[in-house]
Order: C-alpha cells, then structure tokens, then sequence
C-alpha cells in the first residue's frame, strides 16, 4: 500500500477533544467504532477495548513478536501500530482463526507437535504462521527458522513451532 | 495397588491446556479485567547507591486520570515477610528513603488508564544524595560472604593431593549475568472486598505468594486467594513475592478499587531476580591414567543488599565425580544490584560450565578422550555419602549419546574438521543435577456420576503439570483421561510448593498418588461390612482399579463401581487428601538422585567473522520414570534452547558507573530465536527412581546445564581456542 493511500485512511479527529480519535476497526470481520485515545496502539486497543486478549504483550517494543496480528492479510506488531492507522482495515487475530469451533490446521499441528509450552507467544506464532503459509517461506525448514526468527519463543519449543508448521505446510502443498 | 503397569501413564498425550492455548483464550494474569478495575504504573530510581532527597508527586497528582500516588511519604509501614525454602522474601517497597539499586521502585502511580498512568510515573520529580554505588564483582568494597548456603564441602585432603598430583589443570571461569525473561509480562491484578484480598499473578507459587501477601498486611492467609491459572513462563523469576506483588496489592488498598499492574520488558529486568554472574576457580588433580585425584571449585557470585538468593554454585561438583579428595566453596558479594533470583537451573547452570570445560580441558593435559575421561571418574555411589543412588543411568547417557551423535566420528585433532569453510567441532559435557524435593499435598474426589476431580495450589508454567497429573489421576483412579479433572493454580487448593528445583513433578505426584490411593481406601471402608459389595473386608493391597471400578486384584469381573458404591450409601461423593514429603536418605539407605544428562554439540566456526552456529545438540536424559514423554521432550528441548542462550547470545550489561542495564529490552538483550537453533535430539534412559512410589525425577532443569560447556568445548575442538567466559562472542573467537 502506498504512503498516499494509508494517509487517506487515517483517523479523523473526534469532535471536542484533540486526543481522541475515532476510529473504525474491522476485526475478524466485524466491525467496531471505537473513541480512544490517539496514543492507543492497536494492541491495547484490541486488548483492552475489545476484550481480544489473545493477542499478547511480551515487550510493547517491537522486539518480540507476541502481537502479531494480520492487518490486509500482512503481519504487523500490533504493539508498533497505532489503533487510529488502523480505520477501516481489516485485522485478523488468534480469536478469529477457527471456525464453527473448529481448530485452524495450524493451531492443531501446533498441538500435535507441543509447539508450545507456557502458551504466551503461541498466538503471535500461529498468526505469523498463517502469514509464512501465503509468503511462500515454508520451503525448508531453514527457510521457515529464518522467518519465524521474529517470533520470540523463551519457552524455547523452536524444533517443534518448525515441525508443525512443515507439516501443515505439506499438506497444502499435496 | 502400584504403578507397574504404565497405561495412561508415559503417552505422549497433547497438553490439555492446549486447545485454550492455540486459540489464545487462556487466560493469563495480564489478560485479568475486573469492574472498576484501574492501573498502576512505577516510577524507578534511576541512580543505585544513597538517598532520595525530594520526590515530588504534585504535578502527577494533577493529572488527568490519576487516582493516587504511592512513595515512602505516605506508604504504610508493611511487615516484613516469611522466610522459607529459598530464603526470605524481598524486602517490602516504599519503606524509607534509601536506594539499593538502579531500577528500584520509588513510587507507584494509580490512574483510571494504563496510559494515563505511565504519563503520571513520568511526572514524579526525584532528587537525590548519590553515594558511590558497589557494582563490579570483584570490589573488595563490596561485602564478602562466605559459605552462605551452609553448603561448602570437604572431603580427604585436595590442597595436598592437588600439591602431589602428576597433572594439575587450574583455571578462572566466568559467566555473564542473564536474565530470566519469560514471555509473559509479569502482570499483577489485586482486588481487596470485606476485608478480604484477590489475587491474579505470574507466580510459580501461589501458596506461598499467599501466606506472603497475608503476613505483610497483616490479614488472616483464609483471607488472601492467589491465583496463577496460566504463566507467561517464569523460569524462576516467579519463586518469590516480588515488591510489584505488593504495590499492586497495597494500590488497591488505597483506591479501593481493583487493580492492574503490568510490568513494562525494561522492569522485567530489574524487578523480578537473574541469573547472577560468576568467577569460578576451577583446580583438578589427576594421576597419568586419568584417575581424579582432587577437585577443587571456589565460586564468587552476587547478591543483592539487604537479600539473599539460595544459588548453590560449586557446592554441585562435590557430587558430580568419584574423587577421594574434595573442597567445594561458594562466595557471595553484596552489590548495589536488582535482587538475584533463581533462573532455570540456578546454580548449576553456572558451576557446570566451569566443570565441564576444566574436565575438557584436563583431557587434552592427559591426551585422553574427553568422554573416556568421564566414563574413567564415574561416580558409582555418591561420592559424599558413601550410599548407593537411588537411581543413576548416567553412563547410559552417555553410551547412548555418544551413539546417537556420531563421536566416533571425531578426528581428536585440533581444527580438524570442515565443512566448507567452516570449521567444525564436537564436544561433550556430563551434566549430574541435584535432586530436590520438598512437602506437598493434594486431594481426591470421585462423584455420583463416577468422574474424579483431583487439584494442589500447585502451578502449570509451562512445564504440563495440567497434563501430566491428570494423566497420572486417571491411572491411579483407573479412570480415563476424560473422566478426570486436575485444577491447580489456586491458593485455596492444597498446599503445594513452588514449581522450581525440578521438584514439583516429583513432590506433588507422589501427593496426587497419596491421595488417590487414600480415597480408594476411603471407597473400601465405606463397604467394608456391606453384604451387598463383593469388595467387603478388602484392602487396598487386595485391589486393583480400571474402567471405573474397583475390583479384585485376582479376579477382575469380582468388584464395582464408584458409581454404584456412592449410589448404594446415599453418597454425592467421597474425597480424601494425600500429601508427600520427602524421604530421610540415611534412613532409606540411597543417595537421592537428580537427574543426569550426556550433551553432545557440533558447532560451526566460520574463522574468518568469528561466527559460531550450533546446527545440532544430542541430549540423553536419566530423569527417572517419565510421566509423558512428548512433554518431557518439550522440557528438556526448551531448557536446551536456554543453554544455547547462555553459551552464546545472553549478557545483561550493566553500566559500571551508574548500575543501570544498559541492554535492558529485548532488542538488546539477545536471546535464541528460531533461526539460532538446529537439530535438538532427545532420547530418555533409565529406570523409575526408587526413592519414591511414582519414581520420577523433574525433568525441567536438567535440560540447560551442558548445553555452555559441551558448545565451548566444541568451540575449543574446532579451533583451539579456549574460551572461559560466558557468553561466547565474535570478539572471543577473532581475539
Ligand atoms: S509486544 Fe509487540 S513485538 Fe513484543
Ligand atoms: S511457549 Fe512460552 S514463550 Fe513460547
């Protein structure tokens, strides 16, 4: 997307208060209006006024991956983004991803291979995951270390985030 | 009825906290909102040694949003509070005017946004009276403590053996401090109603963040309730009640509101303990044929003012060997520094390395293999105590890792090997953990409709306690895995001790079996002289569980159900607890055993940019009788990913001038990602240990140690040069 066009879809001031902003967020396919805060980064924004808490905060500094969201189908840090950037976009988060109860492939392979442990970055890690699948970056395991390297896992489940994402990654090659 | 016969038990079932887990629905203590509920943000001394001369909290109380501002001016005196297995607890904040350390809360702000009030923290104006602040590990300014853990061992003569010794390898070995860094932010969200205190943390241990909580304000423990449903990690950094704890819960107090504090990264650095860095002075006398003859270790770590860490270092390598003459001392200097804590295999993450790496480099002294070198000095009973170990599969380790990574394949030589230009090195280290383990309890219900409920205090990091101890209730209760609920994570559930020193698995299953087996017997009195049970007058010993019943050992159609015996006594349910303390070693005649380990490392030195790789690691892990594999494998794959960290990539830098981390976020402070990790080997051996019904050894620690000094020591194979500091750089590997 060009400078010009992002430009273009940037908040309007709220009317009476120069810190507030109204904003238009399209999360997961619903629309929601929000008066916040020109401050408020997408990610508080989906935490703490949508009540999306699946998005986490491991570092509010760009440095770990936690909140990464699907913002047009491309990964950001939601913690870098701000809310108001965000008016009239389309926002995938973890909460989005099954549907009708059931488990995003990803989601159960990281379950099949425990590519987890404490769970906390799991979400930030499906959804650059997700990202990875349409980039086209699944070619090798290297090639899928190397860009998954900006998803933080302290719980160390490196081998197996690798595993399960190989594998779905396979599947959709069949 | 014993667990011979592994069913449930040992598969590799998935987490059962992982479908909440893979759609970001667990919930957290940072993702806790409660009705009214505002937030807290600190303010942080920015100087480490002296006193606060001004704090102004005027132009902060004015802004929008702010409810009140915490300082030593008007903070209530708290009591301090208990002490217990790890030692005292941090002392209280906002107690007087004196600066310990850079990054120690001055003042705490509430306001009704986070924003709001982190823009009001930046608001507080602090003066100061600075002092000269104690910082490096060597000044002799700073107090010296000897032998603080009542730990340091002897045994025969190492001054004088080493004096006689045909080889002597002497050597300083330095590690970096680290900080723990879980993933999660450490989030604390505090409600007080009636009298009465809630509590959501990141804690390891919620009884005793509870009892804390409950001596320092001075309320009844019946009146606190802690809950740590899911951590973000903690690696240590949640054994104690750190003074965020207490801000949290004495804002909410003022306010009279819930309330929410989120530590920021920068704040996880200073606020909730590290790993301490180290000097270790490493002597080992052998004889020509490799035989050890003694081994010295003396290690200098830091601690913080007015604190204390439990971090046995050198005291490990008492045990570690079969060596007649032994001196073991651990030292600790007083700094102006955040307060230490336990990080992922505390103590011996750090005295391994030192270990490991002498061992490697008195087999070169002696032109002995490395791995020959060990096999030559195993302990076969522990070599302190004279006693048998409860359980030891080290030598399998290393046979079996040996095997499964090649070494037969090294060429001994130095440089050697290639690949490309790449230079490439294999090394090795033995790893020999200390066991620990400590009182637990539990509780066990079966209901009318035949379904178990079993739940501790205890908590579930990451490690799969959720998973693994439902699985065991599901055995010992001879339910299927659906049939079985296990809660943990709640102060007002039975006593648990903290999920750390690998002890948890070991403490809380042996309580889980108590109790499921006290509530079988519980079952059995129930129809002890009921006409109508064909289990009337059986014991426990005369039993076995499955499918829901309990039936005759010998005959397994003569028995019943839990359904039908609650339904026949008119019972909702029946419930008994268990608990498990540790057993006396004199008094069972076995050297309790920790796990052990075998690491092997190949590396990849590009000789020209001081790059090193490490494309694959062999583990090999004695951890006793385990409990699922796919979980242990997690274990010991992550706590293998820390000792990458470690041996590579982490160093906290602090300022020598000023004491402030200079490094402190995650962009700075570098730890493993993906793309640091190759091929990660796992391979369990070994027998259920026989110290305890259930047999196990915690597995969550041993991965780590091994991983520094089998990679220096590869490091040392691929280009002959000997690195003793940790972490290992570009710079070490071009000087
Ligand atoms: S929270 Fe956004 S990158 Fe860490
Ligand atoms: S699972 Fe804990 S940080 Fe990745």
């Amino acid at each position: 997307m060009s400078q010009d066009s992002r430009n273009a879809r940037a908040a309007q001031p709220a009317a009476g208060d120069a810190g507030t902003v109204r904003v238009t967020l399209t999360v997961n396919g619903a629309d929601h209006e929000l008066l916040i805060d020109s401050r408020v980064t997408l990610l508080d924004a989906l935490r703490d006024e949508l009540a999306l808490t699946g998005t986490k905060k491991g570092c509010d500094q760009g440095a770990c991956g936690a909140c990464t969201v699907l913002v047009d189908g491309r990964r950001v840090l939601s913690c870098l983004t701000l809310a108001a950037q965000c008016d009239r976009r389309q926002v995938a988060t973890i909460e989005g991803l099954s549907s009708d109860g059931r488990l995003h492939p990803l989601q159960e392979a990281f379950l099949r291979h425990d590519g987890f442990q404490c769970g906390y970055c799991t979400p930030g890690q499906i959804m650059s995951a997700v990202a990875l699948l349409h980039e086209g970056r699944t070619g090798s395991d290297d090639e899928i270390r190397e860009f998954m390297s900006g998803n933080i896992c302290r719980c160390g489940a490196y081998p197996n985030i690798v595993a399960a994402i190989r594998e779905v990654a396979r599947q959709g090659a069949r | 009825m014993t667990l011979t016969r592994p069913v449930v038990v040992g598969a590799g079932v998935d987490r059962v906290d992982g479908p909440l887990k893979v759609a970001g629905a667990a919930a957290y203590s940072s993702d806790i909102t409660l009705p009214g509920m505002v937030h807290v943000a600190l303010v942080r001394s920015t100087i480490a040694a002296g006193r606060i001369t001004r704090l102004d909290t005027g132009a902060a109380e004015q802004l929008p949003g702010v409810l009140a501002v915490l300082s030593h001016h008007n903070a209530p005196r708290l009591a301090a509070g208990p002490t217990n297995n790890l030692g005292p607890t941090p002392p209280p904040p906002l107690q007087d005017d004196r600066i310990r350390h850079h990054g120690q809360y001055l003042a705490a702000v509430v306001a009704e946004k986070p924003y709001q009030a982190a823009a009001a923290a930046r608001a507080v104006t602090v003066e100061y009276e600075r002092t000269e602040p104690v910082l490096r590990i060597e000044d002799p300014a700073g107090e010296l403590r000897t032998d603080p853990f009542g730990m340091d061992a002897t045994r025969g003569d190492a001054a004088g053996a080493l004096a006689a010794a045909e080889v002597v390898h002497e050597a300083t070995y330095v590690t970096a401090e680290n900080t723990n860094n879980p993933l999660g932010l450490f989030a604390t969200v505090a409600q007080w109603s009636g009298g009465r205190l809630t509590v959501h943390d990141a804690t390891q241990w919620t009884s005793n963040t509870c009892q804390t909580l409950a001596q320092m304000f001075e309320v009844p423990e019946s009146a606190v309730r802690v809950y740590a449903k899911y951590v973000g990690g903690a690696f240590g950094s949640g054994l104690r009640v750190w003074p965020h704890v207490v801000l949290a819960v004495l804002a909410a107090r003022t306010v009279g509101r819930p309330v929410k504090l989120v530590l920021s990264r920068p704040e996880m650095f200073t606020g909730i303990g590290h790993r301490p860095n180290t000097v270790q002075q490493l002597r080992i006398g052998a004889a020509r044929d490799g035989g050890f003859v003694a081994i010295e270790h003396e290690a200098l770590q830091t601690v913080a003012m007015d604190d204390e860490n439990l971090e046995p270092v050198a005291a490990s390598s008492a045990s570690a060997y079969a060596c007649p003459n032994v001196a073991t001392r651990d030292r600790q200097r007083r700094l102006n520094i955040p307060c230490p804590g336990s990080m992922r295999a505390p103590g011996e993450a750090q005295a391994n390395f030192a270990l490991e790496s002498a061992i490697d480099e008195l087999s070169y002294l002696l032109d002995m293999d490395p791995l020959d070198l060990r096999l030559r000095n195993y302990a076969q009973v522990q070599p302190q105590f004279g006693l048998p170990w409860s359980s030891k599969a080290l030598r399998e380790c290393y046979q079996v890792g040996a095997e499964r990574f090649g070494w037969s394949r090294r060429d001994r030589r130095i440089g050697a090997m290639r690949d490309g230009r790449w230079l490439v090195g294999y090394g090795m280290a033995g790893v020999s953990y200390l066991w620990w383990q400590v009182h637990c309890e539990a509780r066990a219900t079966i209901g009318s409709d035949g379904t178990g409920y079993v739940r501790s205090a205890a908590t579930d990091i990451g490690t799969g306690t959720y998973t693994v101890m439902r699985q065991l209730s599901a055995e010992l209760l001879g339910l299927e895995l659906d049939q079985v609920r296990f809660d943990l994570g709640d102060s007002n559930l039975p006593w648990s001790p903290q999920a750390g020193g690998s002890g948890l698995t070991g403490a809380l299953g042996n309580a889980v079996h108590a109790a499921c087996r006290e509530l079988i017997r519980t079952f059995l009195r129930t129809v002890v002289n009921d006409s109508a049970s064909p289990l009337r007058g059986c014991t426990i010993d005369d039993v076995a569980v499955s499918g829901g019943r309990i039936h005759h050992r010998a005959d397994g159609k003569l028995g019943e159900s839990f359904v039908a015996i609650l339904a026949r006594h008119g019972l909702d349910e029946l419930t008994a607890d268990g608990v498990s303390d540790p057993p006396d070693p004199q008094e069972v005649g076995m050297a309790p055993a920790g796990a052990f380990a075998a690491k092997f490392v190949e590396v990849h030195v590009d000789p020209d940019l001081g790059l090193l790789r490490v494309p694959r690691i062999v583990s090999v892990v004695d951890g006793g009788r385990i409990l699922n594999e796919k979980l242990a494998r997690s274990q010991i794959i992550g706590a293998t990913v820390g000792g990458v960290g470690q041996a590579i990539l982490e160093e906290t830098v602090t300022d020598p001038r000023t004491g402030r981390i200079a490094n402190a976020n995650l962009g700075d402070y570098l730890v493993a990602v993906n793309a640091d990790i190759g091929e990660i080997d796992v391979t369990f051996v070994g027998e259920p240990d026989q110290l305890t019904p259930l047999g196990t050894k915690g597995v969550g620690e041993v991965g780590l140690p091994g991983t520094a000094a089998a990679v220096a020591n590869a490091v040392y194979h691929a280009t002959g040069k000997r690195i003793r500091s940790l972490p290992i750089t570009i710079d070490d590997l071009l000087g």
